[in-house]
């Protein structure tokens, strides 16, 4: 038997994940006519399309009996207002508390202020009427408590299927301990676990190719815009053609060659010199500080033999050179201690990197944000006046933002060996799907949530994420309610 | 994209008008109570309302370079349910203040929870991961920062400042469950010069069902309240707290105390090579006529497991 299609743009479902497909139906999702239709039929188109959403992993029998018509909400209270009054204004004016017609009144307010003096519990849209407790969009309340359907709302997996999968393959922990039920009903407190790695690879960004940390979207990116350089190169070689005849560059070749072509005196001076052979700290710092940024901003591209020997000798002098300077150095030395814990700082991570640059490359955008922030903050600083006061601070302002820069690239590190791109970004198309229901704290960093409490409903919001409007949900809500 | 909605826009304006409205009010209060205050406290206020404008100056600067703040429309992830919202989520510097104050400074749950506008459940959350973070900081385990950081930039935040003086509270923390015996409508005739107070209507629905006062996470605040209302002076009021609070806890250290001495008497702790066995005194009449008590211990003779049934689930319904 053929698969049924799960992501159907005939006949859009929306499913519970972060797809484009999802996103797309999303997009053009209506509510379904009521007119020439049955209200059988209208129930029946009702249920099967908020099912579609709401987990339809979990068979039609499963639900019917976890449905409960009682559906769950809360008010907020004012605790000014319950101190102000003891209830028994409600009994003035016709029955239900004095009257006043917020349309007229100017202050503005919104919100909680209604009655005599500007205090009620009752909330108020702006136009005066009242806002009601969407009490509808609660009918499927029983299957947030849901383990898997908890871990895709929390935003730990792309799809609630996946967040399945997470859980029977034992990456989940609820309370500290292994739980391989998805259908495990979370009881308020609970606290459930992904492991990080697992929550990284399902809402990272895919990786282009098995050996590579590219993702797939950059690679792309990549792809055209060499095939528009090279277009352009086209049409100019085309024009030039019947001028000068062939004049071929091999402009492709560039990209390691490139790399090399220094730009400006200072740079060639820095990659000329050996930094453990200068006899100024300060100059010997600099070189080495420019040297750095040079092969970080190289680094994007595949190295090839001869530049990895190049940087083998690099990570080299720098130990030399932090290794002859550093302990005598009396303009190191006069600085702030943060300022030479940056530079130790700069030294280990240095080495860490070099270990590395061999197979990896690291990321750029980073250095190159430091770089210009370095250039920002020299062209503000007071003391361009001194040009030795400036060189100083610029090459320990150097130092320290390149150490900044590393700790970040070392937070997020360019691995082959994981299973998504590498420096870890966003999936495509997450952020429209991104959002934390209230029952849920979530602490990101180590990848858990607690299940606070049961979805509630209060005036004007309901806490069960749905993406249909209340006439389908109170239409699937008696759906259900017909058999009970 | 649907063109921005008219409340929006009216939105803002309110907003702006509002918030004009509240600071000449402000001053207009500051000015009154001035004449009443000692020089110390003049100084402070100053110094407050300084800072407070140098603040507001910022953010101004800031927020001309940036996006414009999302309306309401922008926060609806599914365009028809217009019940739904994406609801901001704690800052990472607010959730590491609550850590603090609680872990460290040994502070009140209800109390911080009243402080910065968090549910009492949120806070305990809070710090019970706050905790483990720390615990895998020290163990050196790789965070999910990157994570941490491009989720928290895709929703919207509940800010903290500690240089401000204001907090933006998080949540309403009051929420009164809406009980299954005020469901129905009820008819109940009463004399029309009778005062029929919320305790009334209470008793009225369920005799066990108590006043929303009593109902609500944080009844402390509503007697604040009252005797602020009964013009009693500063001194008073943290006293009466003060009293409240031991009494608080003088009982709460009495029922721990109540327990562990009923365990001396009940429990009998034999130590083993793993384990500690403990022994507790039951009785045989709790698994009920038919054996299948929810007290009762252990298995019936006679009585098949009913496990292995159709329908049975054998999910686990808690993890301790």
């Amino acid at each position: 038997m053929v698969r049924k299609r799960f992501h159907g743009l005939k006949r859009p479902r929306i499913r519970q994940d972060f797809s484009k497909e999802t996103l797309y139906n999303l997009s053009r999702l209506t509510t379904p006519g009521a007119a020439n239709r049955t209200f059988f039929q209208q129930k029946w188109t009702a249920k099967s399309m908020a099912r579609a959403y709401h987990n339809p992993y979990v068979r039609e029998g499963q639900w019917t009996r976890m449905f409960d018509r009682r559906l769950p909400a809360v008010v907020s209270m004012s605790h000014q207002y319950l101190a102000k009054y003891d209830g028994s204004e409600m009994a003035l004016g016709r029955g239900m508390g004095l009257e006043v017609d917020s349309r007229r009144r100017d202050d503005g307010r919104e919100g909680v202020a209604e009655g005599e003096d500007g205090e009620s519990q009752v909330l108020r849209k702006r136009d005066g009427r009242v806002e009601k407790t969407p009490y509808m969009h609660m009918t499927f309340h029983p299957l947030e408590r849901r383990l898997d359907t908890a871990i895709w709302r929390a935003l730990f997996s792309s799809s609630t299927k996946q967040a399945r999968q997470f859980v029977v393959h034992g990456w989940v922990k609820v309370n500290e301990k292994k739980m391989v039920y998805p259908g495990y009903q979370l009881n308020p407190g609970d606290m459930f676990s992904v492991d990080p790695e697992r929550v990284m690879f399902a809402t990272g960004a895919r990786k282009s190719k098995k050996g590579s940390p590219v993702s797939d979207q950059e690679a792309e990116d990549r792809r055209v815009e060499r095939n528009a350089a090279k277009s352009k190169e086209a049409a100019a070689a085309n024009n030039s053609e019947a001028e000068e005849g062939l004049e071929e560059v091999e402009e492709d070749e560039d990209s390691d060659a490139g790399a090399a072509t220094l730009e400006s005196d200072e740079d060639r001076e820095a990659m000329t010199t050996k930094p453990e052979d200068e006899q100024d700290a300060r100059k010997a710092m600099k070189n080495l500080v420019l040297r750095a940024k040079r092969i970080l901003e190289d680094s994007k591209r595949k190295l090839s033999g001869k530049r990895q020997q190049e940087l083998r000798s690099f990570a080299q002098s720098v130990r030399k050179t932090m290794a002859k300077h550093r302990p005598s150095d009396a303009v190191l030395a006069e600085g702030s201690s943060s300022e030479t814990n940056s530079i130790s700082d700069f030294e280990t991570a240095l080495a860490e990197i070099m270990t590395k640059i061999p197979s990896d490359s690291l990321p750029t955008q980073s250095t190159s944000a430091a770089q210009s922030d370095a250039t920002a903050a020299a062209s503000s600083n007071p003391q361009m006046q001194q040009p030795e006061k400036t060189d100083e601070y610029n090459a320990a302002r150097d130092a320290a933002l390149l150490s900044q820069a590393l700790d970040r690239a070392r937070e997020n590190p360019i691995d082959v060996s994981k299973p998504y791109a590498t420096p870890w970004q966003p999936r495509a198309f997450m952020s429209a799907f991104a959002f934390i229901p209230r029952y849920l704290e979530v602490n990101q960093n180590v990848c858990s949530a607690v299940y606070l409490r049961h979805p509630v409903a209060r005036p004007g919001l309901a806490e069960v994420p749905t993406p249909f409007g209340g006439e389908v949900m109170g239409l699937a809500f008696n759906w259900y309610l017909r058999r009970r | 994209m649907p063109p921005p909605e008219d409340d929006d826009v009216n939105d803002d304006e309110a907003t702006r008008e509002r918030k004009r409205r509240e600071r000449e009010e402000r001053e207009a209060e500051d000015a009154n109570e001035e004449a009443s205050l000692d020089e110390f406290e003049r100084e402070q206020r100053r110094q407050r309302r300084e800072a407070e404008d140098q603040e507001r100056e910022q953010e101004d600067e800031e927020g001309r370079s940036k996006l414009p703040k999302e309306r309401a429309s922008d926060l609806r992830p599914y365009p028809l349910n217009k019940e739904f919202r994406s609801q901001s989520v704690l800052s990472d510097e607010l959730r590491e203040e609550i850590w603090k104050r609680v872990a460290k400074g040994g502070q009140d749950v209800a109390e911080v929870s009243a402080l910065f506008g968090v549910e009492m459940k949120r806070v305990g959350a809070v710090v019970r991961m706050k905790t483990l973070e720390k615990d895998w900081e020290k163990k050196g385990k790789q965070l999910a920062i990157p994570y941490q950081k491009a989720i928290l930039r895709m929703l919207p935040i509940t800010p903290y400042n500690p240089k401000s003086s204001k907090l933006t509270p998080h949540e309403s923390i009051n929420d009164l469950p809406v009980h299954p015996a005020t469901r129905q409508q009820i008819f109940y005739p009463t004399s029309e010069s009778r005062v029929f107070t919320r305790a009334d209507a209470a008793k009225a629905f369920s005799d066990t069902l108590l006043p929303a006062d009593e109902r609500i996470p944080h009844p402390e605040l509503v007697q604040l309240e009252r005797w602020k209302a009964q013009d009693l002076p500063r001194e008073e009021r943290i006293r009466r707290q003060g009293e409240k609070d031991r009494r608080a806890r003088e009982e709460k250290e009495t029922r721990e105390r109540k327990r562990k001495e009923w365990e001396a008497r009940h429990l009998r702790a034999v130590p083993g090579q793993r384990w500690d066995f403990r022994f507790e005194d039951i009785s045989v009449e709790d698994a009920g006529s038919d054996g299948r008590g929810r007290k009762g211990v252990g298995w019936r003779y006679g009585m098949p497991h009913e496990d292995r049934k159709r329908g049975m689930v054998k999910i686990p319904t808690s993890v301790e």
